[in-house]
């Protein structure tokens, strides 16, 4: 077991990787009451195209399966893993995000118990036609829950604005009808593609025992059979660079406009060290430019343009990026004037100093710390930045060792206008026969 | 769980020392009764207090200062609890023994002193043209409850089975109290907040009991107020017995919320027992409402109860196909008649009694919850313990839910959904 003490954060990290190739990383927590273990695929909603393993000609699956597919791991052939949680006390999850599927629990007694569920039902699918039907009806009320949430429509709005044939652009859940054509043979072949234990990492953190805690999932899974791993070959369209579209918009059921400015990262092609530098380097940017001690920010709220749903902040996986920032406005022309002006204005001399990075850079410090109380928060990051080559831990000092001319980089690519776009949810528009 | 001191009449200081966190919590509760005159004028206060100040004249200043402090946070908040309107002020910093030579605790105590008892006036009012643009922040904050068809469909509902009573009335009151609120009602406010309101204050961190007091002591100079406000939550004024009121928007799914009265209440003998009964009702993903309406039949993708123990109501909400609301009542209405004839097993009793104690246990690793659960709980007892609670519900037998399901009268049913048909695609 190897282990990793972070000084200015005092805590310390164990990790092993195990013979079939499963990563397992545990971070205890002194004083805290519960466990938080999560068990992630390398697996979302963007590998639709991709060589099953032992196959050797791609296949294109249908929109939502990856997320179809975490539904139904927790259907087993005596009931609903659930009620197994519930009986020792925990609390079960699972998300599916464009890049990864995590399942979960926290509790705070029969930790190992618990996790013996959680290790045994992701690992043992159980599928039929049935079940897999009965799903549609459930996943078909998730998809229509979302497509009456103008803030979600507005978000994917702006991606399908900014990506023309990257699968970012498609919703997680896939739609009413990409979901129907989901078949039990579907859901076996991206589970033995993706849920191989080499695809896989478990993370826990909170208030465990790490020698005992790794003992017991190297003697799961010593116990378990795999096949032999397979490098999994995905395939995704080249993208260009330019905005699919630049301006589109929606009318919705609101009391007034929202909008959401986007602007498509380039150069998202990579991961390690050189993300997490390109990463905190945009959020530094986007925070010195459109955060709330910025200029534009208090021109525009004194305005009244924007109001307290208003954000803007930058993320990225390998493969995409995007600049959002966005807020419910009365005037969603005037706010892209606005927000254009202050992309464009940047480069005179001497607009950021020192002084300025090191404010940022301070509160995001203080932020980072901030968070590291949350079980939650640690558990939901950590293997994000894993299964992109990068530490949590390190965010601390790559935050304190980053350079003006970094940001100056990063504020100059967001300059290029064939990179922006612009998504509105409206109001309808009224005809007097409401 | 927190050591408590009595500053003065009325001002209570609870600490709680501990190196379970990063940080250092503080948080501030002014307590007054509920009205909607007085939400609207509170909620607008709080926006213009965190805007601006005598030493920081714009949010992007005082801003900067936060940042400076390792992105301290520090803000105005306004709830409500049972009867009561709250008026907060919250602050988190990092601790100084994570940082070298740095003083930032104490400079966040400047801070707090500065935003409460510095205002910037102007005449004796604070800034016109502040007031006016905050104002319209919080009425779009109102508003913007329209967009989030869940939470309309349950101030629709609160509003026709309470009307003009605290389960209905919003901590941020009405867009138009709020567009009634006067320069001098906030002043006046201001002043009862800082000289009258019951307070509460609330430390949770690796501090120093003794040093900590002191400091509060010598930041905050509090006089003595009136005492407790009383807890009494008025009855409902109109009886809405198995009303039903559908309502049209423009929308896919249907959001079907359903109200329940209780005579139990947080204050009865009988809570630890009815929140066994919510929770195996509708409260976890092992409830009979999940397991049968969402499991069994595929009609919804959430079906789940609460239980707002402070105005002894229950709520079930499931967003369902629109087409199937009759169908859903009818499962939900079976759910509660089959507990009530004492269809509970002892799984679903060991469930809901392991889910219940994780729960609580869980909410202690996050300072925010300690102080939130505390400041509940500690109307009930003041030396209320996890361990405590979690041994009641371990005692709470078969017989007791079933009878406790038999107080829970169904009282109205509010439907939202598209145009009929419409979400039929």
């Amino acid at each position: 077991m190897n282990e990793t003490y972070f000084e200015q954060l005092e805590e310390t990290l164990y990790h092993e990787q195990l013979p079939n190739g499963l990563d397992v990383y545990i971070l205890p927590k002194k004083g805290f009451s519960k466990t938080f273990v999560t068990f992630s695929t390398k697996y979302g909603s963007i590998d639709r195209e991709f060589i099953p393993l032992g196959k050797t000609e791609p296949v294109i699956v249908p929109d939502g399966i990856a997320h179809f597919l975490e539904h139904k791991m927790f259907e087993k052939e005596e009931g609903d893993v659930f009620q197994q949680f519930s009986e020792k006390g925990a609390s079960a999850n699972a998300f599916t995000s464009f890049t990864k599927t995590t399942y979960l629990f926290s509790s705070t007694d029969h930790v190992l118990d618990n996790t013996k569920t959680l290790l045994d039902f992701v690992q043992q699918p159980y599928f039929t036609e049935e079940t897999v039907e009965k799903e549609k009806g459930i996943i078909g009320q998730e998809i229509t829950m979302y497509d009456d949430q103008p803030d979600w429509r507005l978000y994917f709005g702006a991606i399908e604005n900014m990506y023309k044939d990257h699968p970012v652009k498609i919703d997680i859940a896939g739609t009413i009808e990409s979901i129907d054509k989901i078949t039990a043979d579907h859901l076996y072949e991206c589970y033995h593609t993706f849920y191989h234990p080499s695809n896989m990492t478990v993370f826990v953190v909170g208030a465990v025992n790490p020698q005992e805690m790794m003992d017991f999932i190297k003697q799961d899974q010593a116990a378990k059979t795999f096949e032999a791993p397979q490098e999994i070959q995905r395939f995704f369209p080249t993208e260009q660079t330019n905005v699919a579209f630049s301006e589109r918009s929606l009318q919705m059921d609101v009391q007034k406009p929202k909008v959401i400015y986007g602007i498509k990262a380039t150069n998202t092609d990579i991961s390690g060290e050189e993300m997490l530098n390109f990463e905190l380097a945009m959020q530094v940017a986007v925070e010195l430019l459109f955060g709330r001690t910025s200029t534009f920010y208090q021109d525009v709220y004194e305005k009244g343009l924007i109001d307290e749903s208003y954000s803007a902040d930058f993320s990225m996986e390998k493969g995409y990026g995007f600049t959002m920032i966005g807020s419910d406005t009365v005037n969603a022309e005037q706010l892209v004037e606005k927000i254009k002006q202050s992309i464009q204005s940047f480069a005179k001399e001497g607009q950021f100093t020192e002084e300025d990075l090191k404010r940022v850079t301070r509160k995001k410090i203080g932020f980072f710390l901030r968070a590291l109380n949350s079980i939650e928060y640690i558990a939901n990051q950590f293997t994000r930045y894993s299964f992109n080559d990068m530490n949590l831990f390190d965010v601390v000092p790559a935050l304190e060792n980053l350079k003006l001319e970094q940001v100056m980089q990063a504020l100059e690519s967001l300059k290029d206008e064939q990179t922006h776009t612009v998504f509105t949810v409206v109001p309808f528009e009224k005809n007097g026969n409401e | 769980m927190f050591q408590q001191f009595e500053l003065a009449q009325g001002v209570k200081l609870y600490v709680r020392p501990t190196e379970q966190f990063k940080t250092i919590n503080i948080s501030f509760k002014w307590k007054q009764q509920l009205t909607e005159e007085q939400a609207a004028i509170r909620a607008v206060l709080a926006n213009v207090l965190q805007y601006s100040n005598a030493e920081y004249e714009t949010n992007a200043d005082f801003r900067k200062r936060l940042d400076d402090l390792y992105g301290a946070v520090l803000y105005f908040d306004t709830g409500k609890k049972g009867a009561h309107h709250i008026f907060s002020l919250n602050a988190e910093t990092v601790n100084d023994a994570y940082l070298s030579n740095e003083k930032v605790v104490d400079e966040v105590f400047n801070l707090l002193h500065t935003v409460l008892f510095k205002p910037r006036l102007v005449d004796g009012k604070f800034v016109d043209s502040i007031v006016t643009r905050e104002k319209d922040q919080v009425v779009e904050r109102i508003q913007s409850m329209y967009d989030d068809k869940t939470r309309y469909a349950q101030q629709r509902l609160l509003e026709n089975i309470r009307p003009n009573h605290p389960a209905s009335i919003s901590a941020n009151g009405t867009v138009k109290a709020v567009k009634a609120v006067t320069n001098e009602q906030l002043v006046a406010m201001h002043q009862t907040i800082l000289t009258e309101d019951n307070l509460s204050i609330y430390i949770v961190g690796d501090v120093n009991v003794e040093e900590i007091k002191e400091k509060i002591a010598s930041h905050f100079p509090f006089t003595a107020r009136s005492k407790e406000l009383s807890n009494d939550v008025q009855a409902a004024n109109a009886s809405t017995e198995n009303g039903f009121l559908h309502e049209i928007q423009d929308m896919k799914q249907g959001k079907l919320h359903t109200a329940y009265r209780t005579p139990i209440t947080f204050f009865s003998e009988e809570f630890p027992v009815m929140q066994m009964t919510n929770g195996i009702l509708g409260g976890f993903s092992h409830s009979k409402i999940f397991m049968n309406v969402r499991e069994k039949e595929s009609m919804a993708y959430y079906a789940s109860s609460s239980y707002a123990s402070l105005y002894g109501l229950i709520f079930v909400l499931a967003g369902i196909d629109a087409n199937l609301q009759e169908k859903a009542v009818k499962l939900i209405d079976e759910q509660l008649k089959t507990m009530q004839e004492g269809n509970i097993t002892d799984l679903e009793i060991n469930q809901t009694k392991s889910m219940l104690s994780n729960q609580l246990k869980e909410a202690m690793d996050s300072a925010r919850a300690q102080i939130e659960i505390y400041d509940q709980y500690k109307e009930l007892n003041e030396s209320f313990t996890v361990e405590d609670w979690v041994a009641k519900w371990s005692t709470v037998t078969k017989e007791q839910i079933s009878q406790m399901a038999q107080k829970i009268e169904k009282e109205f049913v509010y439907f939202l959904s598209g145009k009929e048909g419409e979400g039929n695609e």
